[in-house]
């Protein structure tokens, strides 16, 4: 067969088993999304009932959920803080990592900078919260600004392991030849080897951007109860102390999935692009 | 030719200090400032906000009294080694499954993040359907939420069902980082399937082997969400994880005080465990 | 502009994040049209568009004052943040509950024995409110404005249909729930939500306050009682409850039970009045009665579990009581009571002939001649995890474990209390 020889030829087994393994995934989408579109009283407690199609299909609480959130503000909001994080994020985490992951295996301040940092991932943010309420406060972050420093803060030594892990497969000699021809360390960085990251960079954008996307206790406790709400901090208004409203809770979450998804699926041409484009050639 | 050497390599050194010194700075203020503030908590009876005594070292000597406290680390330990070695497991096959030459390869890679995407709400309110109405019905046995003895396996399966997407993600980066000439070496040599994997694929993602167990490690040692949306540390506090009783009993109950001192001996615990952790796996990886 | 429900958040919304803070600053001081600013937080968030519409009316009326109310997400968080970043609003709403009693204990809500309204607010709920507080305290610290109630809720459609009534004393209630299971073997006598923990207080409380001293706690703090002489009887009761309700009810959930009241599954909910919005989502033309729980000796003796659902605290740190007590004044008149007990399904703490919700027609006659008595465990430590106590209990089936367990934790957990109130009766 000749088609054998060729490269790209697709994997059936693999596929099948993944396509299988979807199974635990679609059910709980598929359960998510008849909730989404059901009314309050058609929830029941037997198990036809919860997995029956809504008796009619009706963007109301989707609507509802618009309006209860004030969508559009709040999403806007955690669009900002998103973008914002995740783009420091990138340019800071990589930078840093670069410094300290370059010299921690001769240099004992960097090594021992790691190690401080990579600790700092430990501390429970129940001790931070209250503590850092009030110096939020006296500083007068205790606003946007301020959580979006904080999300550069915490997620710092999370991707500080993801950078300067991925460094380790990126040759010193690279860096090297390009020094041979003059560069500085700093533009040999932007140059060279950030653009070489590329495939961890859409990783880091993911994984923070999905962290701060749906974190509710930062915003919460920083800028609660101002009237600037983030769509994590407006989705509380679904549940009071007794009572869950889980049609309008759960189309509120798929719309607020919706942009995530489209985002990873950019990010993951970027994590392939890398293979491909090869950083490592 | 020496001098030059030396002149960049300072050149360098500067570079990197100044690099180094201002993300010291920003993380310290942040993270560091606060938790000593923290720190300093731990030796009142404050509930946070409000007028509060220095209670010296009581907490700390309360601790080693609790039994509540010694089971919460129990469970919590007991819940994070189990529910990383799987997730690391299921996200290694995955990853690699989803970065062969599979169809719909897009669709596949999109759909398999979704549980990272879906909020804590949903995922609390399915799960406990599918472990309260759908498992019994066709085990006909009784909802092990209800099991003291076995509501900790329900928390392990949506731990993992949650975590597995993030890791794939880093385990799919990992192997896209593997240069394809290896591959290819390792191919002419005749090096296939299992061994190929062991001997040449297998090292050169040492990197996400080592930040994967630790970040798994890390996100399951401070599980609290999951046990808020399954069980609320029942039934019979069977299922209180650590975080549970810092978040539950310092912020909510007025024990803040408290769960401060837990809160730093848990720190300096996982911090521990987990800097050896990191060292030993670190010693197997190798610079290109 | 899209969608704008709440003009307030349309305002801010756009605004840059730095101006936030500048929003937000300060206890109330002069406004820039000399107009006195009071500020409400409530953590009643369900009841926000009622207190939109009161504010609109207040300051309508009312040109010396501006009153500003707001109802946040999660608002006792947000109410402790502003604590600590001493940013007190004029005027707490939160509940006679474990907040309220921490808040006070940590010096931070002031003395309103000196506000008119005081005169208006019946005895036995001021009696309630000084029942939560964890150390006696000296005068009050709240005015309280609506109450809540806990009973047996049951399906009164269901009920006039089988001709079953009310039982006045435990043993017809069993009998009740008897003949309920032979009469319609397809539906519980009752439904349990025991894997959120919380849920079991509902039966708890109104089974045990009406069969223990309503001073327990503050004699056991005093050193002079202990749990384990009053709580067996009440911990038995809870366990024969199980043998009524669906099997394995700690894998249901709240929203399990009140669904499957709802739906007719059960015939009566051990719950209280606050489970009744999430019951009636289900099924809104529901009609749903509350009786008291027939757990005292004596028929004649039986008391309603009702508690301070929302009442106006005011910060310590508040420096124009006077403009603050007009508002609590005006909150408090009768019109405006009666449109958000009209809206909440809520009993009103204050004097007066007001228009109950037809759920409390059956503990009515309590209410009005103040038959009632706290919540227990408003005065429980809720780092003690009593409800979970509760559980294992139910769980295990072991009663000496758990009164055992209870003394011992009581006194851990208590342990400053119980020195602040030993300090305090030697005095």
């Amino acid at each position: 067969m000749a088609k054998e020889k060729v490269k790209e030829r697709a994997n059936w087994p693999v596929t099948i088993l993944l396509i299988i393994g979807l199974i635990t995934i679609i059910f709980p989408l598929y359960m998510a999304v008849v909730i989404a579109f059901k009314d309050p009283t058609e929830m029941t407690n037997d198990i036809a009932g919860i997995l029956s199609l809504p008796s009619h299909w009706s963007l109301d609480n989707f609507i509802e959920a618009i309006q209860v959130t004030d969508f559009f503000n709040s999403f806007l909001n955690s669009l900002i803080i998103t973008v914002v994080a995740v783009v420091a994020s990138i340019l800071i985490h990589s930078l840093a990592a670069y410094a300290i992951g370059r010299n921690m295996d001769h240099k004992k301040i960097f090594k021992a900078s790691y190690y401080f940092i990579i600790a700092g991932m430990y501390v429970p943010f129940a001790i931070l919260m209250m503590p850092l309420v009030k110096q939020t406060a006296v500083m007068h972050l205790d606003n946007m600004v301020g959580v979006m420093i904080l999300y550069i803060v915490f997620y710092m030594p999370m991707n500080m392991m993801l950078y300067t892990g991925y460094l380790r497969n990126i040759p010193i000699a690279l860096e090297e030849a390009a020094r041979m021809d003059g560069a500085s360390t700093w533009s040999t960085y932007w140059k060279v080897i950030f653009p070489l990251m590329k495939p961890m960079h859409a990783t880091v954008a993911v994984i923070t951007g999905l962290a701060v996307w749906n974190d509710v206790m930062t915003p919460l406790v920083i800028m609660g109860g101002q009237g600037v709400n983030t769509l994590p901090l407006a989705q509380m208004n679904f549940q009071t102390a007794f009572s869950t409203n889980y049609n309008l809770a759960f189309a509120s979450y798929l719309l607020a999935m919706l942009p995530m998804i489209v985002f990873y699926i950019v990010a993951q041409k970027q994590i392939i692009g890398g293979v491909t484009n090869g950083a490592v050639k | 030719m020496a001098s030059t050497a030396t002149k960049v390599g300072s050149g360098r050194n500067k570079t990197f200090m100044a690099i180094l010194i201002p993300v010291l700075v920003i993380f310290c203020a942040f993270n560091t400032f606060p938790l000593i503030t923290g720190f300093l908590y731990s030796f009142t009876d404050s509930k946070g906000y409000g007028a509060f005594n220095i209670v010296g070292l009581q907490n700390y000597m309360d601790m080693f009294t609790d039994t509540r406290i010694l089971n919460s680390y129990l469970f919590t330990f007991k819940v994070a080694v189990v529910a990383t070695l799987l997730t690391n497991v299921i996200s290694l096959m995955l990853a690699i499954g989803l970065s062969s030459k599979i169809r719909f390869k897009s669709a596949l890679r999109g759909v398999y993040f979704v549980p990272r995407i879906l909020g804590g709400l949903v995922v609390g309110y399915v799960f406990s359907y599918f472990f309260t109405y759908i498992v019994p019905a066709i085990t006909g046995t009784e909802s092990i939420l209800a099991s003291s003895d076995w509501a900790w396996v329900a928390i392990v399966v949506v731990l993992v069902w949650q975590a597995c997407a993030q890791t794939t993600i880093i385990y799919i980066t990992g192997l896209s980082s593997v240069p394809e000439d290896v591959y290819e070496a390792g191919a002419l040599d005749g090096a296939t399937g299992w061994d190929k994997f062991r001997y040449i694929t297998f090292p050169l993602i040492m990197p996400s082997v080592t930040t994967n167990m630790v970040l798994v490690m890390k996100d399951m040692l401070m599980v609290f969400d999951q046990i808020v949306a399954m069980t609320s540390g029942g039934p019979a506090q069977s299922t209180e994880s650590i975080s549970y009783l810092i978040y539950n009993n310092g912020l909510s109950g007025g024990q803040f005080g408290y769960q401060c001192a837990n809160a730093v001996i848990f720190f300096i615990l996982i911090a521990v465990v987990s800097i050896l952790q990191t060292k030993f796996l670190n010693s197997k990886e190798e610079q290109l | 502009m899209l969608n704008k429900p709440i003009s307030r958040r349309a305002l801010l919304g756009g605004a840059a994040a730095g101006a936030a803070g500048l929003l937000f600053s300060g206890c109330t001081t002069e406004r820039a049209d000399g107009k006195i600013e009071v500020e409400i937080v409530s953590y009643k968030q369900e009841a926000v568009s009622i207190f939109e519409q009161l504010m609109e009316d207040f300051n309508a009326s009312h040109d010396d004052i501006y009153l500003n109310i707001q109802s946040p997400a999660d608002a006792v968080t947000v109410m402790k943040t502003r604590f600590v970043r001493e940013n007190y609003p004029d005027v707490i709403g939160i509940g006679g509950d474990g907040d309220y009693a921490n808040f006070t204990d940590s010096n931070i809500l002031a003395d309103v024995s000196d506000c008119p309204t005081i005169e208006d607010v019946q005895d036995a709920y001021i009696d309630i409110l000084d029942s939560v507080t964890y150390v006696p305290m000296e005068g009050i610290y709240g005015v309280p404005f609506v109450a809540n109630a806990a009973g047996m809720l049951y399906n009164k459609d269901m009920f006039a249909e089988h001709g079953w009534t009310i039982p006045e004393t435990w043993d017809e209630l069993i009998a009740l729930f008897k003949q309920i299971q032979s009469e319609e073997p397809d539906v519980y006598p009752i439904y349990l939500g025991y894997l959120d923990t919380w849920t079991i207080l509902s039966p708890w409380n109104s089974i045990t306050a009406n069969m223990v001293p309503s001073d327990l706690n503050y004699q056991v703090n005093l050193g002079n009682a202990k749990f384990a002489d009053y709580y067996r009887e009440p911990a038995e009761r809870m366990l024969e409850l199980l043998d009524y309700a669906e099997p394995g009810p700690f894998a249901y959930a709240y929203n399990d039970a009140c669904t499957a009241f709802a739906r007719g599954q059960s015939a009566m909910y051990p719950c209280g009045s606050f489970a009744v919005p999430q019951i009636l989502s289900v099924n809104p033309d529901m009609n749903i009665g509350m009786f008291p729980m027939p757990s005292a000796e004596n028929a004649d003796d039986r008391v309603v579990v009702s508690g301070v659902d929302l009442q106006w605290c005011v910060a310590e740190t508040c420096e124009h009581k006077d403009a603050v007590y007009e508002v609590i004044n005006f909150l408090s008149q009768a019109e405006n009571v009666q449109t958000y007990i009209d809206d909440q399904r809520a009993i009103p703490c204050l004097e007066g002939t007001f228009e109950l919700d037809p759920l409390f027609d059956d503990v009515a006659p309590w209410i009005e001649e103040g038959r009632v008595l706290d919540y227990l465990d408003h005065s429980y430590p809720s780092a003690m995890g009593c409800d979970a106590q509760l559980q294992t209990m139910l769980l295990n089936k072991d009663v000496d474990a758990f009164l055992t367990k209870w003394d011992n934790d009581w006194q851990r957990y208590n342990r400053s209390v119980i020195r602040k109130v030993q300090a305090a009766a030697q005095e």
